[in-house]
């Protein structure tokens, strides 16, 4: 395994985007990353495309989302992983790169979810388990979280105001975050106020439908050198988990497994403990799923995720700052973007690049969690610089 | 771009995507559903339960299963689902969607029938059955004793 380092990283505005096609969105993702890298298409060896796309009118995105970015000879393969596609696509570009098989690597994560109406992208979201569970129930990922928060408040007491206090700190950073989805901030009695989805969740509990794009530009040690990048920010680990298709066949509802298992993977490889980590991006797309992801990452002990919340330690100040980009619940969470995005922000947050946004950090670790559906797949990832 | 502008777009044309999805290894179960009726499977080899059933056992790679009725359970989690998906949204009710836990160790999905959501208590006892809705597709009911 050779070591790799991010050289590159590009974020579209995410947002309703009726200005812009999939493949034009992209561009803007690319584009920023190949400048912040300071190289053009020509250095680019291997491009992974990373999108759901089960809501766009293409079947197949890669080669046009390839063509249109001047990277047509690059991608061999389109990468999916549900929700957590983007980090799936990193994953893919960064073993290419550890191998030895390329010395760069782009991932691109892209999705257009708003062209079609939000019933229909409801139903296709709820198709992760058609014949067992969507067509005999109506399933969505709504629902399927709201089981989670149910199991969550019942068990450990988690109650209504600290999942909106998930909701309300992450509208406040992306008000601060001109390529968040949202630009606003709520209030505590707004989010509770708001009509119910799938109960317990309301709708300031659930990440909106977004469209958006980001890139990460990976490069081998050796790259790194000729290119002559200054300190640039380091994978020091991805870890993978996954689990069970079916929900009837998980073992509980109160905790995401798959985090569990990939954040101790990563932790090991990159010889840290959850303590080490000063800035997390985490996956957020109900509120109670950012409550679960303090406890799987081990940010605090099971069941005192909502404490964590309450007592504000999870803003800029307190013990671990977590989504400070506003998160998929308010940045937006256009699914092949998502993974991707973390490692832009947090590629911001390591380089000091974050402005008003920026984690005080002395010993520069941030940490990515990326969830595939209700943990049928999850990656975290830990960079440093 | 601002946050509320519309700009220009086109139609695609309309695709549709409806499946003829293969039962014949799980016959007795859709059937089932049909009679009232859930069913799990069970290795004959190495005994091994599946809910939701299938025709194959991972565990043991047998192909040789019986079918187990599952007729009880206690509610493990449950929401009311209020944004119904497209291919619900032509039911008036919302529903309940909740898993159950059954003696045998398996866990059902279904719909929670005759109850208000803020009353459910974990661990409560459920009946399992199943119906034809009105549309001709197949759900389980789970209804507290």
């Amino acid at each position: 395994m050779r070591k790799v380092a991010v050289i590159g990283v590009g974020n579209s505005k995410f947002g309703r985007r009726t200005d812009a096609t999939y493949c034009e969105i992209a561009f803007e993702a690319v584009k920023e990353a190949l400048e912040d890298a300071g190289i053009d298409q020509n250095g680019i060896e291997l491009s992974v495309v990373g999108s759901v796309g089960n809501r766009l009118y293409d079947m197949y995105p890669a080669p046009l989302v390839n063509e249109y970015v001047g990277l047509a000879s690059k991608g061999p393969l389109r990468v999916e992983a549900a929700c957590a596609t983007g980090s799936a696509a990193v994953f893919t570009a960064y073993n290419a790169v550890s191998s030895g098989y390329v010395d760069t690597a782009i991932a691109i994560g892209v999705e257009k979810m708003s062209e079609v109406d939000t019933l229909t992208s409801t139903a296709v979201g709820g198709r992760g388990c058609y014949l067992w569970e969507f067509h005999m129930f109506g399933t969505s990922f709504a629902a399927y979280y709201a089981l989670f928060a149910t199991a969550h408040m019942k068990r450990y007491g988690t109650r209504e105001e600290q999942l909106a206090k998930v909701a309300v700190k992450n509208h406040f950073y992306a008000a601060r975050n001109p390529k968040a989805h949202f630009q606003s901030e709520i209030t505590l009695e707004q989010a509770l106020k708001s009509r119910i989805v799938c109960w317990p969740l309301k709708l300031y509990d659930c990440c909106p439908i977004s469209d958006g794009a980001a890139a990460v530009i990976l490069a081998s040690e050796e790259k790194v050198k000729d290119l002559n990048v200054e300190d640039p920010v380091w994978v020091q680990a991805i870890g993978f988990g996954a689990d069970t298709g079916n929900h009837t066949r998980r073992e509980d509802f109160t905790s995401i497994k798959s985090a569990r298992a990939a954040s101790q993977i990563a932790y090991k490889m990159a010889k840290i403990s959850p303590n080490d980590v000063e800035v997390a991006e985490v996956h957020d797309c109900f509120t109670i799923a950012e409550i679960m992801a303090y406890e799987d990452l081990g940010f605090c002990k099971k069941g005192e995720g909502g404490k964590l919340i309450e007592e504000e330690q999870t803003w800029i100040g307190g013990k671990i700052p977590v989504n400070i980009d506003g998160g998929l619940k308010a940045k937006g969470h256009p699914l092949g973007a998502t993974g991707c995005s973390m490692i832009y922000e947090l590629v911001r947050q390591l380089r000091n690049e974050a402005g008003n946004r920026q984690v005080p950090l002395k010993k520069y670790i941030g940490l990515a969690h990326n969830v595939g559906m209700t943990g049928q797949y999850c990656y975290v990832t830990i960079l440093k610089r | 771009m601002t946050e509320k502008a519309e700009y220009p777009t086109i139609k695609s044309r309309t695709l549709t995507l409806t499946h003829d999805i293969p039962i014949c290894k799980t016959k007795t179960y859709w059937e089932g559903l049909k009679a009232g009726k859930v069913h799990a499977a069970k290795c004959k080899k190495c005994g091994e339960i599946y809910y939701p059933p299938q025709a194959d056992c991972p565990k043991c790679l047998s192909s040789q299963i019986e079918w187990i009725e599952l007729s009880e359970g206690e509610i493990e989690t449950f929401t009311k689902v209020s944004l119904k998906p497209q291919g619900f949204n032509h039911y008036k009710e919302d529903f309940i969607i909740a898993i159950a836990k059954t003696p045998e160790g398996a866990k059902v999905m279904g719909w929670l029938e005759n109850t208000d959501v803020e009353s459910i208590k974990p661990g409560a006892h459920i009946k399992i059955t199943a119906k034809m809705m009105p549309d001709g597709f197949p759900t389980i009911i789970l209804k507290q004793a």
